[in-house]
């Protein structure tokens, strides 16, 4: 063996510097606890055992035992336990109600395994299978059934991968996908992927609520020095409007968004100021909010016939 | 030899523990899963579910492992669980080495 193989790649000897044999054979068997039950499932054991338990030679209990331990596939090559095989199969047949419960026309766009934290006391991670349908987004767990959570993707207004450092200290990619109810945290086997489905899923449905609000900061120019407030900013058939937490009216109010261009700067979150043109002037605006500065760039090309910043430059924040 | 198990953290310890045991029964379960395909009897949904359900069993105790941190012991544990099958299992197919190790005793029969 060696020398046929040392012959037929001569390489294999000029690696070897002393000149010893390319490669020795060796013995190895490495048995391995899996290979162990495999053999053992293949293979099939059968115990016959009588045992019985004394105390002072006095017999006490009787054990009578008869066990055969095999695969599935050998006990069938065996003729044993063939009809139950069947009739479980056959039973699981029948009872179809162990799939996720879709609408009629709602098709699975991608599934993988996964989970949610349920916020309310005690927090917990509730693991399931993450499925991504044509309108919602799911948590289900298949066993005992139960849909974990879920939201309609039109509700879902910001999806976001943060990096979490998980109980035993890895480094987790979890994704938050906020809503109007607030913001869960999943965990996927693949989240990034789900991310970009997720994305792509948002802005492939326009959406059709009415007015859409998200934590947007506004770039107040106070004589001096300019100064970035926190607040809630609106889009509405009525224009955008930006109201200052704790302010009685909206500070800012444009019937129409004309124009609306991104540009690096310094802002509370992150890097990207949003120039907003209005009919009164220019006002700047920054958010996280990925999808609202989305449906801003939305608003401000229908608006106007001077399309002005692509989506692809506007991911918001500090994406 | 002797399995190390976290003293610092019993909980550790135990999870580790449960999570190698249920991943020497899922290596198990893979193989009769092939036998099983391989026999032919299994329907084509059948075999859709079935090697779903393991690759779910499998993407789970994955992301088990990475939450709790545990893949670096659940590995020790598993070499460990390897190393003592190894021993056993080259002293009954080697009664020689069993005479060997029993300290140059007369090997008794066929060990």
């Amino acid at each position: 063996m060696t020398d046929t193989l040392a012959r037929a790649t001569p390489s294999l000897r000029t690696h070897d510097s002393d000149g010893a044999p390319a490669l020795q054979p060796t013995r190895d068997l490495h048995a391995t606890l899996p290979d162990l039950v495999d053999a053992l499932l293949n293979k099939g054991v059968y115990l016959d055992l009588d045992l019985i338990i004394t105390v002072a030679d006095i017999p006490l209990i009787g054990v009578n035992l008869r066990a055969a331990i095999a695969g599935m596939e050998t006990m069938l090559e065996h003729g044993m336990m063939r009809g139950w095989d069947e009739r479980t199969r056959e039973w699981v047949r029948q009872s179809l109600a162990r799939h996720v419960p879709l609408e009629p026309d709602e098709d699975v766009v991608a599934r993988m395994a996964g989970g949610h934290r349920r916020d309310e006391p005690p927090t917990t991670w509730r693991p399931g299978t993450v499925y991504l349908t044509t309108r919602r987004l799911l948590v289900w767990r298949a066993d005992p059934r139960e849909l974990l959570w879920q939201t309609d993707l039109a509700e879902v207004t910001e999806v976001e991968l943060r990096t979490e450092t998980s109980v035993g200290g890895e480094e987790r990619e979890r994704l938050a996908v906020t809503t109007g109810a607030g913001t869960t945290l999943l965990s996927a086997a693949a989240p990034e992927r789900l991310e970009t489905l997720l994305r792509e899923r948002g802005e492939a449905q326009p959406r059709t609520a009415p007015d859409r609000s998200a934590q947007v900061w506004y770039r107040e120019d106070r004589s001096g020095a300019p100064v970035w407030r926190g607040g809630t900013g609106s889009l509405g058939p009525d224009g955008l409007t930006w109201q200052g937490v704790g302010d009685a009216r909206p500070a800012v109010r444009l019937r129409e968004v004309r124009d609306l261009q991104a540009r690096t700067g310094r802002t509370p979150v992150g890097r990207q100021v949003l120039l907003v043109t209005g009919e009164r002037g220019v006002v700047r605006l920054a958010t996280r909010a990925a999808a609202w500065a989305r449906a801003l760039a939305a608003a401000a090309t229908s608006g106007t016939r001077s399309p002005s910043t692509s989506d692809t430059t506007l991911t918001g924040g500090d994406a | 030899m002797t399995l190390t198990i976290d003293e610092h953290s019993l909980k550790n310890g135990v999870l580790t523990l449960v999570v190698t045991l249920v991943e020497v029964i899922q290596e198990a379960l893979e193989g009769q899963a092939v036998r099983r395909l391989e026999g032919g009897e299994l329907t084509d949904e059948e075999q859709e579910r079935l090697g779903q359900a393991l690759l779910d069993l499998d993407d789970a105790l994955e992301s088990i492992k990475a939450d709790h941190g545990l893949t670096a012991s659940v590995a020790d544990l598993r070499r460990g669980l390897d190393d003592v099958v190894d021993d056993v299992v080259d002293r009954l197919v080697n009664p020689s080495r069993w005479a060997d190790a029993q300290g140059g005793e007369t090997p008794r029969g066929d060990a």
